[in-house]
């Protein structure tokens, strides 16, 4: 076993830890402010490989083998460091991009690749509580409901859907032109163009069902496996980032004639947060060199679960680092002209989004004992 | 012990202010938070309730002149005004921290005035406060004691008070004042012999346009937005002695505020229960309507024992609140268990807030769902009045003794 990055690793951690910051940091509180990215983000990103990392590079991309969740895993834990609401844009479209390469048709390939080559962004979105109506129609899909609020959903031109007809789940890519679509103004992650889709017996034709039934299981959880390790390495950044600020600002702030920093009380907290990050570090990692070796239904299902097991913890960690960076801070910590009330804000959607984890795992053990 | 009696004015109380924060709180909560204004309209209401200007608990009455044991007629009768208060900020901070806090902030000011004040300050007090502003809006009042670099340790003040003649001159700077850039009047705590430590800290009665009081810059906060907060400096601010409060009393200076502080610990720890319940209240109906992978969501473990333990959490913290208050209603040292109150109160209003937000998922993201709302309020309670570090040592001392470091 060895722990150790490789050259390539580390180039890749480093380039990225060196954008965030130099830029990522410098336009966090602005495009927080202003709810929005800055239209230099994707310039930039661009140029560092970001939005076409997951296309393939016949279709307009960069990608030429198979795809390493673990290089994205290490980047997601720079990129947490910096800005969530940035991050996200620039991880939103490797879910679409893998899938649609994996399971769609010439059809779908076509119209989402043409679409992210020209500048274009995809999301990802989940049904987890199944309040969307899904029937077939034919060998496609209709849809009514409401998709949302997820990142990147304000401008996307696809949205990846991980749904249920009854008792089958799909997986779609749907189109967003034509629909009505809501920008949606959230407390965290705000530079991430939030959006809803209301969709009202929208067809998706038979092209863009990029599975049904037993295969759309096993394609839904290689999905959700790959989000979730991206998101719990973005989490452990967040969670990095406000121990940072507590610690620079514990070390100056003098209270009683010392360093707040030097008291025990505060100790423990970062102490805590700093172990709960590095806990959680190890398991992203390890969740994505699974999700990069899955072969089979075992291996499929060991990666699915290394990778909720680290979103779970992410999840607890990064929210508990983050109140406690603000409660170090005290006042200071409570105002925006310090970042860590934003982190504590952007912490989370890391637990809200794609659903209650906890009940997926129950669910998944429900599974296991064929209950 | 009678804190678990159903008493009938504890419970008009609770009634009369549940039904404002519902119907007149609840409606206008989300626009003052996204807009981070003060609810101006709601705080003139609320003054005709006699709600506004003076504590909830005992500002009001104490602002009349009349003493709270002297109203009573006998000093070791048990008073009832502390668990009012608690009762009272329960409901309104259930409805909204932020305008609870909007409507109780002159509260701050007004209990060293009634507190230390002699009859002139207390006139002058009220005077300053009387009729509204230029913009129509009620006149506020502001405590002024943090300083940039006096956040927990308020024994460390550098706003300086020098004698000239029949005057002071008040130098220094205030952060995260309650009411700073609108205020009619402040109580501005300042050091009028640095040789003398904390015993030369004083409160001054300094009314708006006194040359030298300069409100400062609003801070936009986390939370608690309708309440706001600012900075005020004083540059070469001129005070006449007679606005200098505890003169001719045994004060302690800065003692006096501290006990001043742990006053109210009950009260804001209610005011963390009042979110909770909240939080807690909007999960138990979204969970009656809902359905989890078709089965009705109060039939899942994971949601229900989760509202169960919301549930014993926060039936702890009013207890913790109502018992701290009972105390002091009934002249007992309560200092640790205002601590104790305060401190778990405000666990239990952020550990509720966080679990509801990851039951409701991806629906309570947008910025101004109740729910998201309330956990970004909930923050200040472990913040404000004492940091939780600081009420744990509070705690502690009273255990062992000593402060630990």
């Amino acid at each position: 076993m060895d722990f150790a990055l490789d050259d390539e690793q580390t180039l890749i951690a480093q380039t990225v830890r060196r954008f965030v910051d130099k830029d990522v940091r410098a336009w966090a509180a602005d495009a927080d402010r202003a709810g929005a990215a800055p239209p230099r983000l994707s310039a930039v990103g661009g140029d560092l490989g970001f939005f076409l990392d997951a296309v393939p590079e016949a279709s307009g991309g960069l990608l030429d083998g198979p795809y390493s969740h673990l290089r994205r895993a290490l980047r997601g834990l720079e990129l947490g460091r910096g800005c969530a609401g940035m991050a996200a844009v620039l991880e939103t479209n490797v879910e679409p991009a893998l899938a649609v390469g994996r399971w769609g048709s010439a059809a779908a390939r076509e119209a989402l690749f043409a679409s992210l080559a020209g500048g274009g962004l995809a999301t990802t979105a989940r049904d987890a509580r199944g309040t969307l109506d899904v029937t077939r129609d034919g060998d496609g899909l209709r849809i009514t409901g409401k998709i949302g609020p997820v990142p990147a959903l304000a401008t996307a031109s696809h949205v990846l859907l991980a749904a249920r007809t009854g008792d089958e789940p799909v997986l779609a890519l749907v189109a967003t032109a034509g629909a009505r679509r809501e920008a949606v103004a959230t407390s965290g992650w705000r530079a991430a163009a939030w959006g809803s889709l209301v969709l009202e017996a929208t067809a998706v034709p038979a092209s863009m069902v990029l599975a049904r039934g037993a295969a759309a299981a096993d394609a839904i959880t290689e999905v959700l496996t790959w989000y979730k390790v991206s998101l719990a390495a973005r989490a452990t950044g967040v969670a990095t980032a406000g121990m940072e600020h507590a610690r620079k600002y514990a070390d100056e702030r003098i209270q009683f004639g010392k360093p707040i920093g030097t008291f025990e009380s505060l100790i423990r907290l970062r102490d805590d947060a700093d172990t709960g990050a590095a806990a959680v570090r190890l398991m992203a990692l390890h969740a994505a060199w699974l999700a990069d070796r899955v072969v089979d239904g075992p291996t499929r299902a060991a990666a699915h679960d290394a990778a909720s097991r680290a979103r779970v913890l992410a999840g607890d960690v990064v929210d508990r680092a983050t109140v406690d960076a603000v409660q170090i801070l005290g006042g200071y910590g409570f105002v925006n002209d310090y970042p860590v009330e934003k982190l504590m804000r952007d912490a989370r959607a890391f637990a809200q989004l794609l659903g209650d984890e906890r009940f997926d795992r129950i669910l998944a053990v429900r599974a296991q004992q064929g209950a | 012990m009678d804190i678990f009696h159903d008493n009938p004015m504890l419970t008009g109380v609770r009634q009369m202010l549940g039904a404002f924060a519902k119907q007149s709180i609840r409606p206008i909560a989300v626009k003052h938070d996204r807009d981070e204004s003060m609810p101006w309209d709601l705080m003139k209401m609320a003054q005709g309730f006699g709600m506004t200007q003076t504590a909830v608990v005992d500002g009001r009455k104490a602002l009349t002149g009349k003493d709270e044991d002297g109203e009573s007629g006998n000093a070791k009768k048990p008073a009832s005004q502390a668990r009012i208060g608690v009762a009272g900020s329960e409901e309104l901070a259930y409805g909204c921290a932020g305008i609870c806090l909007a409507i109780g902030g002159s509260g701050l000011a007004a209990s060293p005035v009634s507190r230390m004040g002699n009859e002139e300050q207390k006139q002058e007090f009220r005077k300053l406060l009387k009729g509204d502003d230029e913009k129509g809006h009620i006149k506020v009042a502001a405590m002024a004691l943090s300083e940039p670099s006096t956040g927990s340790d308020i024994s460390g003040l550098s706003t300086t008070a020098r004698p000239d003649g029949d005057h002071f001159v008040i130098n220094g700077h205030k952060q995260w004042i309650t009411n700073g850039a609108s205020a009619a009047v402040y109580v501005v705590w300042a050091n009028t012999d640095p040789t003398a430590g904390r015993a030369g800290v004083r409160g001054f009665i300094v009314g708006r346009g006194t040359p030298g009081l300069v409100p400062g810059r609003k801070e936009t906060k986390l939370g608690i937005r309708a309440s706001e907060t600012a900075q005020v400096h004083f540059e070469d601010c001129r005070v006449h002695k007679d606005m200098m409060l505890g003169v001719g009393q045994s004060s302690e200076g800065l003692s006096d505020t501290k006990k001043m502080l742990d006053s109210t610990r009950p009260m804001v720890g209610a005011q963390a229960v009042g979110i909770a319940r909240a939080a807690f209240e909007y999960l138990v109906e979204r969970v009656q309507g809902g359905t989890m992978q078709g089965t009705p969501m109060a039939n899942h473990q994971r949601v229900a024992f989760e509202l169960a333990e919301m549930e014993m959490e926060i039936q702890a913290a009013r207890a913790l609140v109502h018992k701290a208050a009972w105390m002091a209603d009934h002249h007992m040292d309560n200092v640790r268990m205002a601590s104790i109150a305060k401190a778990y109160g405000a666990k239990v209003a952020q550990d509720v807030t966080s679990r509801a937000l990851t039951l409701l998922g991806e629906e309570a993201l947008e910025s101004g769902h109740p729910v998201e709302k309330w956990y970004r309020d909930a923050k200040i309670y472990d913040i404000f009045e004492g940091t939780g570090q600081i009420q744990r040592r509070i705690i502690a001392r009273s255990i062992f003794g000593v402060n630990p470091t």
